[in-house]
């Protein structure tokens, strides 16, 4: 137990100063209180998990299986994309033992089959604004947030800028990171109608594309997608984006990584309790830029409201 | 000179200069010359940048030692390797299944079919195949082959998507070729009593053998190429691929046709997509490799289509 | 003398139905997938109840909140692919005017296999340039007005650039087959080169270049991933210009299947915009075969 303690005190360590020298500042907030053995593979098993959906954290779920594959020659762990809605439809129709989505099953299920079905929350992720490296603003409140991406606030000199035209970048309508944005800022309310942004994008590549490209361009983003060599995060009600704010509940926009299930069987819950092993979550989760489940001191439900863990 | 009077005393007749109108169209058609040398020239240096674009964008990438044998899983520096494999591995199993459907639909459509309505609805048939959206065909492919038919999303049905495309190509390019030989060829088959079949077999197919080749192989590069129909059939995630499996049936068995699969292209369009930092230099470096393998297939179709030909009037 | 044992009729026989079953298999593998994706389409009307009319002629489209007017996505498609026409159509034919007609030998040696290369280049790849030069080349260009520089005019300039091979290709071997005499008879005349190609040889070879367009504006038309790189994706409000950000019918199908679940109301949804995308690419063929009756007829 020692061991894997100064392991992952290391990894964060050496993690944390990684990304540190990235400028991201995205480090954990340690304390994690899971205690999951994770030598699970003293049983050998053995079996074929598929698990699809959600793109977003696709890569982690991906160095994860592989990780445990190796552990366990005998398992396979398919994993194909699709988004969110494909893999819900494909855990509720038994395509897939794994459906991973980036939003509650809730708001793309009928409530019976969202009902059926198991969430595993194997970590979280933050979002925040970012804008064009030479927008000289640092700082929005939500109400200014809020403002600009309805289409009430049309000029950086109102919100304390050099003026400047505000080039609203939207993602698509139904994606997770839309939704989970406009439920922390707008307060669940949606943009008016007329109110046309310069792109919607239906991916966060795109995203970084345009915001780098664009002057006077805000969008937003994950945090696992933030690069200060090509644009800008800014802080919001003063509070910086960044893992331990998400933490503690001070920074509100954030969602969780969703992986459901419905009827497991051995290997997938072996793969399931892998993922929140400190094995994932203490390495593989916060290198690539998410923040550990067991970490959190609040939650959010299904609504979006936020109470203390 | 004398004609040249003639002209002239033409023209006055009819009150034209008629000197004047043909330096007019001489001028014209110089004019003419010009522009049209200018498009080519337009065109030429279009295609020489966007080669030259990627390939400095991405060669530098591709030439790192291990970017194209490491996994792209693998924790540090990952590369293309199980993307290499699986495009390769594709457009094998694609070819296995469309070039003998292909050179059986061609030879129907030249050699056997009747003039009536049911050959011009095949051939129609056809036809529309090479004008569907790839999106709707990837889209049908995920819905038949994948949930009808029950092979997950997987090679295989990938294979099937990229089979549709390549269908109508091969098909037109072998119609083509068939009926290039020449006339007499085909006559004295059949003169020497030789079925429709035969002749086909064993004079008709061999003839047309180098520029069928050539067909296959561009096809092959057109087909090494997309993306947006096998992001819904075969996947967007590379498998962690074990050459050392022996197990067919396993999904990390390389030889498996139902597993799913990544390609190159299908690569790009997911890591351009999901900018983690780093991804960029991959995804040039993933489109510069794409365009290489292209430009081979094109050299290797012309060099392998000359070598037949050179082969057989040899002989 | 194995072979020998089977006797010719047979042998005919075993020909004729190798090869006609290929057609055969063929043809059913279209017919399933119209049938299908017909099946899937239809079922938004008439199972989940959308109006057709509405849905031809709403003015937002906004899936996840029910909201299904896919006019916006239909008036981008046809007007990225007669963007993409325009661009395309001179550069296509006057370089397939310069193959056949000036230069044959470097025509046929040099400049047909290079576009045949350019043809082979992958949508993903145009998409990546065109998300970098050309998005950024339309803001150079028209400054704020041009947003983020996705647009309109940005998937016309890229799918202008992805046709112009198809088209060149299928131009120069429209000219080709012209027949020599046409040209010769011409020059006896005494008319000049510009004198034979204006009025005589893109005369009779007119059919062929009207389908080497149509098959152009096919690919056009049915081109996704590159062009949803470039266009912006906005798909709630009629696009109010060439510089407006918009989606297609192609690109709209892309980003909503992540989204939907099978056999939902939306899902079903972008199965009617599939359905559409098939419709035309029928009536495109349709188009295609009326040409060639009427070239055929008017050279009989």
């Amino acid at each position: 137990m020692s061991d894997s303690l100064s392991r992952r005190s290391f990894l964060s360590l050496a993690g944390g100063t990684a990304v540190a020298l990235a400028g991201l500042g995205l480090v954990g907030c340690g304390g994690s209180s899971s205690s999951s053995s994770s030598d699970s593979s003293a049983k050998s098993l053995s079996g074929t998990v598929n698990c699809s959906g959600a793109t977003s954290f696709q890569p982690l779920v991906e160095a994860a299986a592989k990780k445990f594959e190796d552990e366990n020659p005998d398992v396979t762990i398919a994993i194909t994309g699709g988004g969110s809605g494909q893999g819900l439809s494909d855990v509720r129709d038994g395509k897939a033992q794994i459906g991973r989505s980036d939003v509650f099953a809730e708001e793309k299920l009928d409530a019976s089959d969202a009902k059926a079905l198991t969430d595993n929350t194997v970590c979280v992720v933050g979002m925040g604004p970012i804008v064009n490296s030479n927008v000289d603003v640092d700082d929005l409140t939500t109400d200014q947030l809020k403002g600009i991406f309805t289409g009430q606030i049309t000029d950086w000199s109102e919100v304390g800028g050099t003026a400047g035209k505000i080039q609203v970048i939207e993602r698509k309508a139904g994606s997770g990171t839309r939704a989970t944005f406009e439920a922390a800022v707008l307060g669940g309310e949606s943009a008016p109608a007329d109110f046309a942004p310069v792109a919607e994008e239906d991916s966060s590549g795109t995203v970084v594309e345009k915001i780098q490209q664009t002057e006077g361009a805000i969008s937003y983003l994950a945090f696992s997608y933030f690069d200060d060599t090509k644009f800008k995060a800014l802080k919001v009600d003063g509070v910086e984006a960044k893992a331990e704010n998400v933490c503690n509940g001070s920074f509100k926009i954030w969602a969780y990584e969703h992986m459901y299930t419905k009827d497991t069987d051995e290997v997938t819950q072996a793969f399931i309790d892998y993922m929140m092993s400190d094995e994932v979550q203490g390495s593989i989760v916060e290198e690539q830029g998410f923040i550990p489940a067991n970490d959190m001191k609040v939650k959010k439900d299904a609504s979006g409201t936020i109470t203390n863990a | 000179m004398a004609s040249e009077t003639t002209a002239k005393q033409v023209g006055n007749d009819l009150g034209v200069d008629l000197d004047d109108h043909v330096k007019r169209i001489g001028r014209q058609d110089r004019v003419a010359t010009g522009i049209l040398t200018v498009i080519v020239a337009f065109v030429l240096l279009l295609l020489a940048s966007i080669v030259a674009f990627i390939l400095v964008k991405g060669l530098g990438k591709a030439l790192t030692p291990g970017f194209l044998t490491t996994s792209p899983l693998a924790d540090e520096n990952p590369g293309i390797s199980t993307e290499i494999f699986d495009s390769f591995y594709m457009l094998f199993i694609t070819l296995l299944i469309s070039v003998p459907i292909s050179l059986g639909a061609a030879t129907f459509l030249v050699e056997y079919a009747p003039d009536n309505w049911a050959t011009k609805a095949a051939s129609t048939a056809i036809e529309t195949l090479s004008s569907l959206p790839s999106i709707v065909v990837g889209m049908f492919g995920s819905l038949f082959f994948v949930v009808t038919l029950g092979w997950g999303i997987s090679i295989i049905a990938g294979a099937m998507a990229l089979t549709m495309f390549n269908i109508p190509i091969l098909v037109r390019v072998i119609q083509q070729a068939l009926q290039d030989v020449p006339r007499s060829q085909r006559d004295a088959a059949l003169a020497m009593g030789l079925t429709r079949w035969e002749t086909t077999r064993h004079v008709l197919l061999p003839a047309a053998m180098p520029a069928i080749v050539t067909g296959i192989v561009i096809s092959a590069g057109r087909v090494f190429g997309e993306a947006a129909a096998l992001i819904f059939t075969s996947g967007s995630a590379a498998v962690n691929i074990n050459f050392a499996s022996a197990n067919l049936s396993s999904p990390r068995n390389p030889w498996n046709i139902f597993r799913p699969a990544e390609t190159l292209a299908v690569h790009i369009w997911k890591l351009k997509m999901e900018p983690t930092p780093g991804n960029d230099e991959i995804v040039w470096g993933t489109a510069a490799v794409l365009i290489i393998c292209v430009l081979l297939f094109n050299i290797l179709a012309r060099v392998l289509g000359k070598a037949l030909a050179k082969k057989m009037t040899s002989e | 003398m194995a072979k020998r044992l089977m006797p010719k009729k047979q042998l005919e026989g075993v020909g004729l139905t190798l090869t006609g079953a290929c057609v055969l298999l063929v043809a059913l593998i279209v017919i399933t997938l119209i049938f299908m994706v017909a099946k899937q389409g239809l079922s938004a009307f008439f199972v989940d109840g959308i109006n057709f009319f509405s849905f031809i002629s709403g003015t937002s489209w906004v899936p996840s909140d029910g909201v299904y007017g896919a006019l916006p996505l239909i008036v981008t498609s046809f007007g990225v692919m007669l963007l993409a026409t325009l661009f395309t159509l001179p550069i296509a034919l006057g370089s397939a005017i310069f193959v056949v007609e000036v230069q044959p030998g470097f025509g046929h040696r040099v400049f047909q296999p290079l576009v045949e290369l350019l043809m082979g280049i992958p949508s993903v790849v145009y998409g990546l340039i065109g998300l970098t030069v050309v998005n950024s080349a339309m803001r150079a260009i028209f400054g704020e007005a041009a947003g983020t520089g996705a647009g309109i005019l940005s998937g016309g300039i890229v799918l202008a650039v992805m046709i112009l091979p198809t088209v060149t290709t299928l131009s120069i071997d429209g000219l080709a087959a012209v027949p020599n005499e046409y040209r010769e008879g011409s020059y006896a005349l005494g008319c000049t080169r510009w004198q034979t190609v204006w009025h005589v040889v893109l005369k009779s070879a007119m059919p062929s270049l009207m389908t080497a367009v149509i098959l152009g504006m096919t690919r056009a038309f049915g081109e996704a991933l590159a062009v949803q790189m470039v266009i912006g994706g906005v798909e709630k409000v009629m696009p109010a210009g060439l510089l407006s950000p918009a989606a297609t019918l192609t690109t709209a199908l892309t980003s909503g299947f992540s989204n939907a679940t099978t056999g939902s109301i939306q899902y079903h949804a972008l199965w009617a915009l599939g359905l559409l995308l098939m419709a035309m690419s029928l009536v495109f063929i349709l188009i295609i075969h009326i040409i060639g009756a009427r070239g055929a007829k008017n050279r009989g």
